[in-house]
C-alpha cells in the first residue's frame, strides 16, 4: 500500500476513464470491502449520537426563536438578512460539487469521479435538504411559508413571479427533488448487491423493493446506463442554474455589494469550489477510517485537488473583478461599500475569506501537497469556512453599510444563530451518518468497472450469474461470459 | 380598573367597558387568540356612533404653555391629540411632550385609587377613609393653633387653578402656597416684566434680519417652544430674506443647532458678551467687548463683528435665556439690547404677550424645605410638582418631609415625592379634568374633560372644595359642588356662553389671578445684581441643561419620550455625559466610556457622548433621567444631573443648572450609547443639501435639476416631476391598454388620477421631533427600549479594564426602534478643528417611490403598489423575509422582531391600560411581519369615504397626515400631488426640490426642500 502514495511512474490521465486501482484484485472485494462499510461501530455511534445532539440543540433554538420571535437572532436593522441566509446559500453552494461531480464529469467521462462521486451525491441530497430549511427558519412567520408556493387557492392570490425569492423556491424544490432522484437511479444496482449479501429477511425484502428487482440483465444495464445518461444531461444545467437563481437573490437588489452581473458565475463557481472542499471534508475521514485508500486513491484525490485549484481561481478572479467594477464604476456607494468591505469594519470576515479562498487554496499547484490527504483535509476545512464567511461577507456588510449613512450599523449572531447553524451541521451529518451505515457510499457497480476483468487478472476469485447472484469462482465456470 | 359604586351601570361605564373590549380585540385582532366579544348598543347615548370619533377641545398641560388641543375620542377613549387650529398660541401643532399626554392618561402606574400609608407601606383606601384622615390632620393642625403651618405645593398651570388654591388656603387659614415650575424661565419672566412690562411678550420671529440668542432656547423648552417654533419657522422660510441667527452659548442646544453660527463661550460668560453688545449697539452698559473676549474666550474680532452686524440689521430679535445664576441679568441685558435697537414692537411685542405669572421657583421650595425642617409645617399637599426628584439634596425637601406630620399628595403617578407621603388623593389626569388657562391676554383657553375617569380619581379642586364644604369655617366661600360650576360662574355669559365656548375651547375673560398675600410669601428675592462667577473645584464647567423630551424630569414615565432620540445627541432611554471630542482625546475617553463628573455638591456617572457642539471647557449632562420612583418606564435609567447641583438659584428663583465647575474622570465602566445614529456625516450623499442665500439670490439651485421622461405629464403623476409606477408591466406598462382596472385614469374609483405626495422643507424643519411622537400615537407604532424588553450584555475592553456591559434598550442598540418617521441630523464641517459646524435635520420616512425597489422583490405581493401612487404593506400576507428592507435604499422599514402587541410577551409595548390609547383605525402589527409609513391610508381612506357619503370628491387639502398635522414648524405638507388644489402641488413646484437619491430611479414621492444657510461674513 505504500506505493500507492507515491506517484505512479506512469500518471494516469484522470480527465479520462484510464483511472487505475491496482490494488483492487476482484469483483469480491470490491462488494467485501465496500459493503464492509455498512458495519455499526462504536465510533459511528458516538459520531450519530454527537450529530443528533447537535441537531436537537439546534431545533431547540428554533422552537424557542419560534415563540420568542426573531429578534432573538442577533439581526441588526438594516441587516435584516443573517447567518440563516449566510447558511442557506453555503449549504446550497455545497450541494453544487455532488452534481457536478456524479453528472458534469460523467459527461466528460471524467474517471476519477468514480469512486467519490457517491459520496458527493449523497452530500448534495443532505446540503440541499439542510439548505432547504434555512429560508423557512429565518422568515419571521415560518408557519406562513407556504404562501411562496403557487398553489391554487380561493382567494386566486400567487406569488410574486418577479420575486428571486420565489425563483428559489422552484430551484430548491427542482435540484432536491432531481438529485434524489439521481441519487437513488445510481444507488439501484448496489441495493441489488446489498440484497443479496443481506441476511436479515426483513432487511433482504426492504433491499429487493428498492432495488425495483434488479436482475442484473443485459435489458435492466442497458436501460439503466441511459436512464443514468438522462439524469447527468438533466442536472447538469440545474448545476448552473440553481445557484445562478440564489445570486439573483442578491444581484436583482439595489444594494450596493449585491447589485452586479456578475454574480451567477460568481456564485456558480464559489459552490463548486465549496463542494468540492465539502467533499475532502467527508471522503478523506471516510478512505482513512474504512481503510479504503486502494479504493479512492491518491491519485483521485490529486485530480479532484486540481478541480479546487481551478475553482479556487474562478472564484478569486471574480472576487478581484468585484474590486475593479466598484473602481470602475465610479459610483460611489459601491466603492465607499468594498472599501469598508476589506480596509474598514469587516476587515477581518474579508481577509478569512480571500486567504481560504484565493490564497491558502494556491498551495494545490504543489503536487506534493495536493496528494497529501492530510493537507487537503486541512485546506477542506479552510475552504468550508472561507467559503460561508465570503457568504458573510457579501451579505453583512453590503447591508451594514449601504445608501444611508444614518443607518449604518453593526451585526453578531446571537447564541441562537449560533446554536442553529450547529444544528444544522447536526442535521446533515446525522443524514450522512445514517447514510453510510445503509447504502454503499461508493459506488459498487462503477467501481466493478474499472477494475480489470477476471480473465485478464490473474487470480479471478468470483462471478455473476445471470440472474445477478454472485456466485464462487471455479475452474469449471466459462470465464467472459458472452 | 375602578369599581362602580353602584351596581346600576352608568352610561359612561357601559362607554367604557365597551371602548376598552373594543380596543382589546383590536389589539389581538388577526391572531390565534381566542375571539373576544363585542356588548353592542341596546340604546345608543347620545352624539357616539360606535367607530366615529367625537372631538373634545381642551388644554394641553404638559409645560406652562398651555397650548390649545382636540382630543380625539373614540368610543369613550382618548386616541390622539392634535393642536387646536383656534388656539392662538400654538395654531393646530402640537410637540412631542403634548403628544405624550396620553400616555400621562394611560399610564400603567398611575394610581389607580387612594392610598393610605399603614405598616409603613402605602396601600389602597377609600376615598372616606383617605379624606377623613386628611381631615383629622388638618384639625390637628388647628387645635395646636397651626394653621399656617398648613402648606400646599402645585405644580403651578396657566389659570385659574393657582389663585382657586391661594383662595383656599386663605379660607382655610392655612399658610401659604406655592405654585412651582421646575423648568420655566422665571428669571426672564422677572426681567421681562420688569423691562417691557410683560411675563412674556410675543416674539415675532418674522419681523427680525438678525435673531440673537444667548443661551435662550426658544424651540427646545424656553418658554412657549411650539408658539416660537411656528414664528421661526416662517422666518426661516423667507429663504434668501430669512433672518441670520446666531446662537451664543456652551452647549449648542437644538435651538443652537438650528443657527447659521454657533458663538460657543464658556459658561457664565454670557452676561459679559450679553453687556459688551449693549455697550455695542448704544445702550447704557459697562461691558466692552475686551472683557466680553477675555471672560467668554471668543476672540474680540468676532464680538465686534457681532455687534456690527446687530447694528446694521435692524430690526434683530435678541433673546437672552441662560440657567445660570446670572439669569436675570442676562435676560435683562437682553431687553435692553432690543429696546436700544428699537425692537421692542417690532420684533418683541409686549402688549401681545402672554400673561403667564405667579409661578414659584425652587427657592420658594427650598424655604419651605427649611420650614418643615424646623418642625413648623404641619400639613403638607403636593399636587403635581416632584419637589423631591427636583431640588438639590441641599435643600433637604425629603429630610423636611419626614418631620411634616402628615403629607397628602394629589399626584396622579407614584414620583418620588408621593412616595414619601402618607396620604395619596389621586387627581385626574388633566384630560379628565376641567379648568382654564389664559395663554394671551383676555382670551380663555378652556380645559375640559375629554373622557369618563379611567380609575377611581378625584379632581383636586372637587376634593378641595368638598373639603371646604365639609368644614364649618369654610363652607360659606363655597357655594358651587363643583369645580367646573365656579369656572363656570366666572365665565361672562353664563352656562350657555361657555358650553358654547367649550366646542372651540377658546372664550372670552381672564384667568382668576393669584392673590398677592399668598404669593408673597413664595416671591423671589430681589434680583441679584451682582454677577456670579461660575466656580469650584474642577478643570471643567458643568452644563445642566433640560431635556427637550423629558423636561426636567416629567416626562420620564412615559415610554414615547424616552424611546424619542434626543433631537441632539439622538440618545434615547440613557443619559449621558456630553464632551467635546478634543477633550475626550487629551483624557483618553472613547465614547460610551463612563464618565465621573463631581461637584462640592456630589457627582454623577453615565457615559460619554462626543459632541462637537459642547466648549471644550465644559461638559453637559441633561436632566430628567435619573428617577428612584415614578414608575416602571423612569425608574432606573441614567442619572439625575441635579445630584450635582448645590442650592445655587437665579434671579428668578428657579435653580441654577449650570452653576458650578466639575471635576471629570474616567470611571471603570462602559456603556453602548443607546443611539439611533449610524454615522452622523452625509459622505457627500446629498441627502440633506442645503443652499446658500448668496446661491439662491443667484438663481442656483444646488445641483442640476434632472428632467425625466414623462415630466409632469406622465399619465400617473400630473405635478409630480417624477413618473410613478414606471415599472409596470404588461397591460398595466402599455400606454394603449384599456386593461388596466383600477390603475386606468378613467377607472371609477379615480384612485389612479391621484398621487399622494408629501414636500418636506428642510429650511423650516427645526428637528424637534414632534412629528415622530405624533407618528407613534397615530399608528400604534410599539416602543421598544425599555428595560424588559431586551438588555445588552456584551463583554467590553477598555483601557482601564474589561466588563460586561449591560445596558438596556438592546432593541435600539441593535438598530431596531420602530419609528416610521425618524430624524436624520447630519453634521456638516467641524471634523477637522473649527468650532462652527452646521447642522442639517432630515425627517426620514418612507418614500412612496413610484418606482419601488421593495415592491419588486416580495414573494408574496405583501408590498404593492396602490393606484393612488401609495406604497401599500399588508400585513396579514407578510410571511417576514425582510427582502424589501434589503432593497429599500432609504432603510424605512422597520421588522417586528417580538411579539409587542402580545400581552403576555415581556416585549408587549402596551401594558393595561396604555392599549386604551391604540388607533382603532390601525392595526396592531404581529410578531414577523414588515411595516412602514402608509402616509397614514386610514386618514386618506376616511377622507375619501367621508366625501362618498356626502357625495362629493376629497376638496383640496381637506386632510392631512399626522406627522404633518403636528408639526410645529409646517415643514411637511402632505397632499395629491396630481391635483393643483392641493398646496402640495404647488410645493413640489419650488426649485429647491429634490429627490432623496434621485441616481436610483426610484421616483419618490417625499419631495425635500433645500434648506437655506445664511452663513454670514467670515469670523
Amino acid at each position: 500500500m505504500a506505493t500507492l502514495v507515491e506517484p505512479l511512474d506512469q500518471r494516469p490521465n484522470v480527465a479520462t476513464a484510464n483511472i487505475q486501482l491496482p490494488a483492487v484484485e476482484s469483483y469480491e472485494q470490491v462488494d467485501r470491502e465496500i459493503a464492509g462499510t455498512l458495519v455499526p461501530t462504536t465510533g459511528w455511534f458516538a459520531l450519530l449520537g454527537i450529530s443528533i445532539a447537535f441537531f436537537l440543540w439546534g431545533a431547540g433554538a428554533w422552537v424557542y426563536q419560534i415563540y420568542w420571535g426573531l429578534g432573538n437572532a442577533g439581526y441588526n436593522p438594516p441587516v435584516m438578512w443573517g447567518v440563516y441566509i449566510i447558511s442557506f446559500v453555503f449549504w446550497v453552494g455545497i450541494g453544487h460539487a455532488g452534481t457536478l461531480i456524479s453528472a458534469i464529469l460523467y459527461l466528460f467521462r471524467a474517471g476519477f469521479r468514480t469512486t467519490i462521486y457517491r459520496c458527493a451525491e449523497a452530500m448534495t441530497v443532505f446540503a440541499v435538504m439542510t439548505a432547504g430549511l434555512f429560508p423557512i427558519i429565518h422568515i419571521g412567520r415560518p408557519w406562513k411559508f407556504f404562501w411562496l408556493v403557487p398553489y391554487p387557492n380561493w382567494r386566486l392570490i400567487w406569488p410574486n413571479f418577479k420575486s428571486p425569492l420565489v425563483w428559489d423556491v422552484f430551484a430548491i424544490s427542482t435540484y432536491l427533488t432531481v438529485s434524489a432522484t439521481f441519487l437513488y437511479v445510481g444507488l439501484i444496482p448496489d441495493i441489488a448487491v446489498l440484497r443479496d449479501r443481506a441476511t436479515n429477511p426483513v432487511k433482504k425484502r426492504i433491499l429487493a423493493v428498492m432495488s425495483l428487482g434488479w436482475r442484473n440483465s443485459e435489458p435492466e444495464w442497458r436501460h439503466f446506463a441511459r436512464m443514468y445518461l438522462f439524469l447527468a444531461a438533466f442536472s447538469t444545467p440545474l448545476v448552473l442554474s440553481v445557484h445562478s437563481v440564489v445570486s439573483f437573490d442578491f444581484a436583482m437588489a439595489v444594494t450596493p455589494g449585491w447589485h452586479a452581473t456578475i454574480f451567477p458565475p460568481y456564485f456558480v463557481a464559489g459552490a463548486i469550489f465549496s463542494g468540492i472542499g465539502m467533499v475532502f471534508t467527508i471522503i478523506i475521514p471516510i478512505r482513512k477510517f474504512f481503510r479504503l485508500q486502494h479504493i479512492v486513491t491518491i491519485n483521485h484525490l490529486d485530480a479532484a485537488a486540481k478541480l479546487a485549484l481551478f475553482t479556487s481561481m474562478v472564484v478569486g478572479c471574480a472576487y478581484l473583478i468585484e474590486f475593479w467594477v466598484a473602481w470602475y464604476s465610479a459610483n460611489e456607494f459601491e466603492q465607499a461599500y468594498f472599501w469598508n468591505r476589506v480596509f474598514g469594519q469587516w476587515w477581518w470576515a474579508a481577509w478569512i475569506m480571500l486567504s481560504c479562498n484565493m490564497i491558502f487554496p494556491l498551495s494545490l499547484f504543489s503536487q506534493k501537497l495536493r496528494r497529501n490527504p492530510t493537507w487537503l483535509f486541512i485546506l477542506s476545512i479552510l475552504i468550508n469556512i472561507g467559503m460561508w464567511y465570503e457568504r458573510f461577507v457579501i451579505i453583512v456588510p453590503s447591508l451594514s453599510h449601504e445608501f444611508e449613512p444614518w443607518q449604518w450599523s453593526g451585526y453578531v449572531p446571537s447564541w441562537v444563530d449560533v446554536s442553529i447553524l450547529a444544528g444544522s451541521f447536526g442535521w446533515f451529518f446525522m443524514w450522512f451518518l445514517l447514510f453510510i451505515k445503509n447504502l454503499p457510499v461508493i459506488a459498487i457497480a462503477e467501481v466493478k468497472e474499472i477494475i480489470p476483468p477476471r480473465l485478464r487478472s490473474h487470480a479471478p476469485v468470483a462471478d455473476i450469474d445471470v440472474t445477478g447472484h454472485h456466485v464462487d469462482y471455479s475452474p469449471e465456470t466459462p470465464g467472459e461470459r458472452e | 380598573m375602578t369599581q362602580p359604586p353602584k351596581t346600576v351601570v352608568k352610561r359612561r361605564e357601559f362607554l367604557k367597558v365597551l371602548g376598552s373590549t373594543g380596543a382589546a380585540a383590536t389589539a389581538v385582532g388577526c391572531s390565534m387568540e381566542r375571539v373576544e366579544q363585542l356588548i353592542p348598543y341596546v340604546v345608543s347615548p347620545d352624539h357616539t356612533v360606535p367607530g366615529v370619533s367625537t372631538n373634545y377641545a381642551t388644554i394641553c398641560r404638559e409645560c406652562a404653555a398651555a397650548c390649545g388641543v382636540i382630543a380625539e375620542v373614540r368610543d369613550g377613549r382618548a386616541i390622539k391629540l392634535e393642536g387646536n387650529p383656534d388656539h392662538p398660541v400654538n395654531r393646530g401643532a402640537l410637540c412631542a411632550r403634548g403628544q405624550a399626554a396620553l400616555q400621562g392618561l394611560y399610564n400603567p402606574d398611575r394610581y389607580r385609587g387612594p392610598m393610605i400609608r399603614r405598616d409603613n407601606r402605602l396601600q389602597p383606601a377609600t376615598w372616606d377613609e383617605a379624606l377623613a384622615r386628611v381631615r383629622q390632620g388638618l384639625d390637628e393642625a388647628r387645635a395646636a393653633n397651626a394653621a399656617s403651618g398648613v402648606r400646599f405645593v402645585s405644580q403651578h398651570e396657566n389659570g385659574s387653578f393657582p389663585g382657586f388654591v391661594d383662595q383656599w388656603m386663605a379660607a382655610g387659614g392655612f399658610g401659604a402656597h406655592i405654585a412651582f415650575d421646575a423648568e420655566a424661565d422665571l428669571a426672564a419672566r422677572a426681567a421681562n416684566q420688569a423691562e417691557y412690562g410683560s411675563a412674556w411678550p410675543a416674539l415675532d420671529f418674522t419681523a427680525a434680519h438678525l435673531i440673537v440668542s444667548i443661551g435662550a432656547d426658544f424651540l427646545d423648552g424656553w418658554g412657549s417652544s411650539v408658539a416660537h417654533q411656528l414664528s421661526f419657522a416662517d422666518a426661516r422660510a423667507k429663504l434668501g430674506a430669512a433672518p441670520r441667527f446666531v446662537y451664543i452659548g456652551a452647549r449648542r442646544s437644538l435651538t443652537g443647532l438650528n443657527a447659521d453660527e454657533w458663538i460657543a463661550c464658556r459658561p457664565g460668560s454670557e452676561l459679559a458678551i450679553a453687556e459688551g453688545l449693549l455697550g455695542a449697539v448704544g445702550g447704557t452698559s459697562t461691558g466692552t467687548m475686551a472683557v466680553a473676549a477675555t471672560a467668554s474666550g471668543v476672540t474680540e474680532a468676532a464680538l465686534q463683528r457681532l455687534a456690527d452686524e446687530l447694528r446694521a440689521a435692524r430690526p434683530s430679535l435678541v433673546l437672552g435665556g441662560v440657567n445660570t445664576p446670572d439669569a436675570y441679568l442676562v435676560s435683562q441685558a437682553a431687553a435692553r439690547i432690543n429696546r436700544a435697537a428699537g425692537n421692542v414692537g417690532v420684533t418683541v411685542k409686549p402688549d401681545q404677550g402672554s400673561t403667564i405669572g405667579g409661578a414659584d421657583g425652587a427657592r420658594a421650595l427650598a424655604a419651605l424645605a427649611t420650614e418643615m425642617n424646623a418642625g413648623t409645617v404641619r400639613v403638607l399637599f403636593v399636587r403635581g410638582a416632584n419637589p423631591v426628584y427636583t431640588l438639590p439634596k441641599a435643600a433637604q425637601f425629603a429630610e423636611g418631609m419626614a418631620k411634616v406630620p402628615l403629607k397628602v399628595s394629589f399626584s396622579s403617578y407614584p414620583d418620588e415625592t408621593s412616595e414619601l407621603c402618607d396620604v395619596v388623593l389621586p387627581d385626574h389626569h388633566a384630560l379628565e379634568s376641567w379648568g382654564d388657562s389664559e395663554p394671551v391676554r383676555g382670551t380663555l383657553g378652556l380645559q375640559q374633560p375629554v373622557m369618563d375617569p379611567l380609575f377611581n380619581t378625584r379632581a383636586t379642586a372637587d376634593v378641595l372644595i368638598a373639603m371646604a364644604r365639609a368644614d364649618t369655617a369654610m363652607a360659606a366661600r363655597y357655594t358651587n359642588a363643583m369645580y367646573r360650576d365656579a369656572l363656570t360662574s366666572r365665565y361672562g355669559g353664563g352656562q350657555g356662553a361657555f358650553t358654547a365656548a367649550l366646542s372651540t375651547g377658546l372664550g372670552q375673560g381672564s384667568a382668576l389671578a393669584r392673590s398677592t398675600a399668598a404669593s408673597s410669601a413664595a416671591a423671589p428675592a430681589a434680583p441679584t445684581a451682582a454677577p456670579q462667577a461660575i466656580a469650584g473645584d474642577g478643570e471643567f464647567f458643568l452644563v445642566v441643561h433640560p431635556s427637550p423630551a423629558l423636561g426636567a424630569g416629567a416626562g420620564a414615565n412615559k415610554p414615547w419620550l424616552q424611546e424619542l432620540p434626543d433631537p441632539v445627541s439622538k440618545i434615547a432611554w440613557q443619559s449621558w455625559v456630553e464632551i467635546h471630542p478634543s477633550t475626550a482625546a487629551r483624557l483618553g475617553v472613547h465614547a460610551g466610556d463612563h464618565l465621573t463628573v463631581t461637584t462640592a455638591a456630589g457627582s454623577v456617572t453615565a457615559p460619554a457622548y462626543l459632541y462637537l457642539g459642547i466648549h471644550p471647557e465644559a461638559v453637559a449632562v441633561s436632566l430628567g433621567q435619573g428617577h428612584t420612583a415614578y414608575g416602571r418606564y423612569a425608574q432606573g435609567l441614567g442619572v439625575n444631573a441635579v445630584d450635582t447641583l448645590g442650592a445655587t438659584y437665579d434671579g428668578g428663583g428657579r435653580l441654577a443648572w449650570t452653576q458650578a465647575k466639575a471635576r471629570v474622570a474616567k470611571a471603570a465602566g462602559h456603556s453602548r450609547l443607546v443611539s439611533t445614529e449610524g454615522s452622523a456625516r452625509q459622505h457627500g450623499r446629498g441627502i440633506a443639501q442645503a443652499l446658500t442665500a448668496a446661491q439662491l439670490a443667484a438663481g442656483e439651485t444646488g445641483g442640476a435639476h434632472h428632467e425625466f421622461i414623462g415630466d409632469a405629464s406622465h399619465e400617473f403623476l400630473p405635478g409630480l416631476r417624477a413618473p410613478v409606477a414606471n415599472d409596470a408591466q404588461g397591460d398595466l406598462g402599455s400606454q394603449s391598454s384599456t386593461k388596466k382596472g383600477m390603475y386606468a385614469d378613467d377607472h371609477w374609483s379615480g384612485m389612479a388620477s391621484r398621487r399622494w405626495a408629501m414636500t418636506i422643507d428642510l429650511s423650516r424643519c427645526t428637528g424637534c421631533s414632534a412629528c415622530v411622537t405624533a407618528c407613534y400615537a397615530e399608528n400604534n407604532i410599539p416602543t421598544v427600549g425599555a428595560r424588559w424588553q431586551g438588555r445588552s450584555l456584551r463583554p467590553f475592553h477598555t483601557a482601564d479594564g474589561a466588563g460586561w456591559d449591560s445596558t438596556p434598550g438592546a432593541n435600539i442598540l441593535k438598530g431596531r426602534e420602530m419609528a416610521w418617521l425618524r430624524i436624520e441630523r447630519y453634521f456638516e464641517g467641524g471634523e477637522s478643528g473649527e468650532t462652527d459646524f452646521e447642522t442639517r435635520f432630515v425627517p426620514m420616512l418612507c418614500q412612496h417611490c413610484g418606482n419601488a425597489p421593495c415592491e419588486s422583490v416580495c414573494p408574496v405581493f405583501a408590498t404593492y403598489h396602490a393606484p393612488d401612487g401609495l406604497n401599500v404593506q399588508v400585513y396579514n400576507r407578510c410571511v417576514g423575509t425582510r427582502y424589501c428592507s434589503n432593497a429599500c435604499p432609504y432603510k424605512v422599514r422597520y421588522f417586528n422582531w417580538h411579539g409587542y402587541g402580545e400581552a403576555e410577551r415581556r416585549q408587549f409595548a402596551f401594558p393595561d391600560p396604555l392599549h386604551l390609547q391604540l388607533n382603532p383605525d390601525v392595526t396592531v402589527r404581529g410578531k414577523g411581519v414588515m411595516e412602514k409609513c402608509t402616509f397614514c391610508v386610514q386618514r386618506i381612506r376616511d377622507a375619501e369615504n367621508r366625501a362618498t357619503a356626502e357625495g362629493r370628491s376629497v376638496e383640496g387639502d381637506e386632510f392631512t397626515t399626522a406627522c404633518a398635522q403636528a408639526c410645529p414648524s409646517r415643514a411637511i405638507v402632505f397632499g395629491d400631488a396630481a391635483s393643483e388644489e392641493w398646496s402640495v402641488a404647488r410645493q413640489v413646484e419650488d426649485p429647491r426640490a429634490y429627490h432623496v437619491f434621485e441616481e436610483l430611479n426610484t421616483y419618490t414621492a417625499v419631495v425635500y426642500l433645500k434648506k437655506v444657510n445664511h452663513p454670514g461674513g467670515p469670523r
